[in-house]
């Protein structure tokens, strides 16, 4: 785990340029420049936007305003995704900065949850994490902790520390050695082209005669059209943080250096670049 | 270090190179420019009423602000100095829990080698006993697969002995077989002659005769 924790680092710091731009059916009182800001992968749209929101309400009318929304060509951007998954999924092979057209009317009450305020975001991420931890350790990490230990991952996140975030969430990571790993792996896959929200089903991180699972078992078994055949050219990209692992990789491992602050692992399966 | 695992780092190293590093620092630098800028719009705005009321800009009105503008950066420096404070003393507390919680795992981890040495050195031990058994079973093995070569030389030397002495045996039999049948032979022809006549002396066969009736069948 300590050889490793520059790669905790490499995810957590893992950031995406991103160019907002106001809604051109927006009314404003002058012309909207466009607002640029550097996303931190593994938060979410509606915690790191405040500086985009004040940028844009400046020139708006108060009369004008109602729930922020962001959308990218033509596609709502749901918040309570993790901000890199949105990007892999929708935006990965296109040219940076990620352009993010900002909403302040119309929104779309069937694709997006309302997120008036920060406890909104902060009880998702708990219950993501909660979640997790029943299916890593029978919640028993999650339940043994303090409401101050809750409160210390949830503010790591807000405030982006990584030291803070990572004192405490060590202790969701860890496992007795000689079950050589969680009791299931917390994983969702989203596939770039299928209505579906996600896949998550139960998968051991150890097969029943003491094997490591690894990338390209969990795929065989969820999604084996993401896994390329011998004789035909590669059809989709498997993205974990905007690079795609080796299927060979131990899941064990994956899980628990480049899951998502939630404890999740969420893995992107986009069509490959014809190119 | 396996293969999966420098792909994975090499791959994090490739994707900052493609999408932050090139932007951070532009990003970086326009954050800082636009706060400026905010700071600047805000003591305009409080400034405002005042340079309206003296209906224009006198030199020392211009020092003034240039003062107030420098004084409310440094506020602003000093307001980010102290976050960076405060949030290096909170980085430090958790360095030392991190310590302390790495010193915890050394302990625990020694507590794990001790026991697995413990058990090693009797694995050790009841290997060692197995390897000597072995060894004495495999003597032992040798032993009787020896005996048991002698025990087969001897059987074929019995089994030879007994082939001959039974073609021995059979070929005296056929002789005493064909004897016998000469007697009877005799028997008869002098009962065909002379009816009357006494049986033959008990030298000539008719006394084997009773006491071997399964020669005479064969």
């Amino acid at each position: 785990m300590a050889d490793d924790k520059d790669v905790l680092r490499d995810v957590w710091f893992g950031r995406i340029p991103t160019c907002f731009t106001l809604y051109q059916d927006e009314v404003t009182e002058r012309e909207a420049e466009p607002f640029y800001l550097l996303l931190p992968r593994v938060s979410y749209l509606t915690l790191v936007t405040d500086k985009v929101k004040k940028h844009f309400l400046r020139i708006m009318k108060q009369e004008d305003v109602e729930e922020m929304w962001f959308e990218y060509e033509g596609l709502p951007l749901k918040w309570h995704y993790p901000i890199g998954v949105l990007f892999d999924l929708h935006a990965s092979n296109t040219a940076l900065p990620w352009s993010v057209t900002v909403h302040f009317k119309t929104f779309p009450e069937r694709d997006l949850l309302h997120c008036p305020t920060n406890s909104v975001i902060e009880a998702h991420f708990m219950s993501g994490i909660k979640e997790a931890d029943a299916l890593k350790h029978k919640g028993q990490v999650i339940n043994d902790m303090q409401k101050k230990d809750h409160k210390q991952l949830w503010m790591g996140l807000q405030n982006d520390k990584f030291d803070q975030f990572w004192a405490m969430n060590r202790k969701l990571m860890e496992y007795p050695t000689e079950e050589g790993g969680f009791r299931y792996i917390p994983f969702r896959i989203y596939q770039a082209m299928s209505d579906r929200p996600f896949i998550q089903r139960l998968f051991r991180p150890v097969s029943a005669d003491g094997v490591a699972h690894t990338l390209g078992d969990l795929l065989k078994e969820m999604c084996p059209s993401a896994i390329p055949q011998d004789d035909e050219p590669k059809r989709y990209q498997v993205v974990i943080h905007g690079i795609e692992p080796m299927l060979e990789t131990p899941i064990q491992w994956l899980s628990e250096h480049l899951s998502h602050p939630d404890n999740f692992l969420h893995i992107s399966i986009i069509p490959a670049p014809s190119d | 270090m396996e293969k999966w695992r420098s792909h994975v780092r090499g791959e994090l190293f490739n994707r900052d190179c493609l999408q932050k590093d090139p932007f951070s620092g532009v990003l970086v630098s326009l954050s800082r420019l636009e706060e400026k800028l905010d700071l600047r719009d805000k003591l305009f705005d409080s400034l405002q009423p005042c340079v309206e009321r003296h209906d224009g800009c006198a030199v020392n009105d211009d020092l003034s602000i240039k003062r107030q503008l420098a004084l409310r950066e440094s506020e602003h420096d000093r307001i980010k100095l102290r976050d960076r404070v405060s949030d290096l003393t909170a980085a430090l507390y958790l360095k030392e829990a991190e310590l302390q919680y790495c010193h915890s795992q050394v302990v625990r981890f020694r507590n794990e080698a001790l026991v697995l040495c413990r058990e090693m050195a009797s694995l050790k031990t009841s290997m060692d006993d197995y390897q000597y058994s072995l060894e004495m079973q495999s003597k032992e093995l040798m032993s009787h697969k020896q005996e048991l070569a002698a025990l087969r030389n001897g059987l074929s030397t019995v089994q030879q002995e007994k082939e001959e002495l039974l073609s021995r045996w059979m070929k005296e039999k056929r002789l005493e077989a064909k004897r016998v049948n000469r007697a009877n032979q005799k028997q008869e022809r002098r009962h065909h002659f002379c009816p009357e006549a006494q049986p033959l002396h008990p030298d000539d066969g008719e006394q084997d005769l009773k006491c071997e009736p399964s020669v005479m069948k064969s």
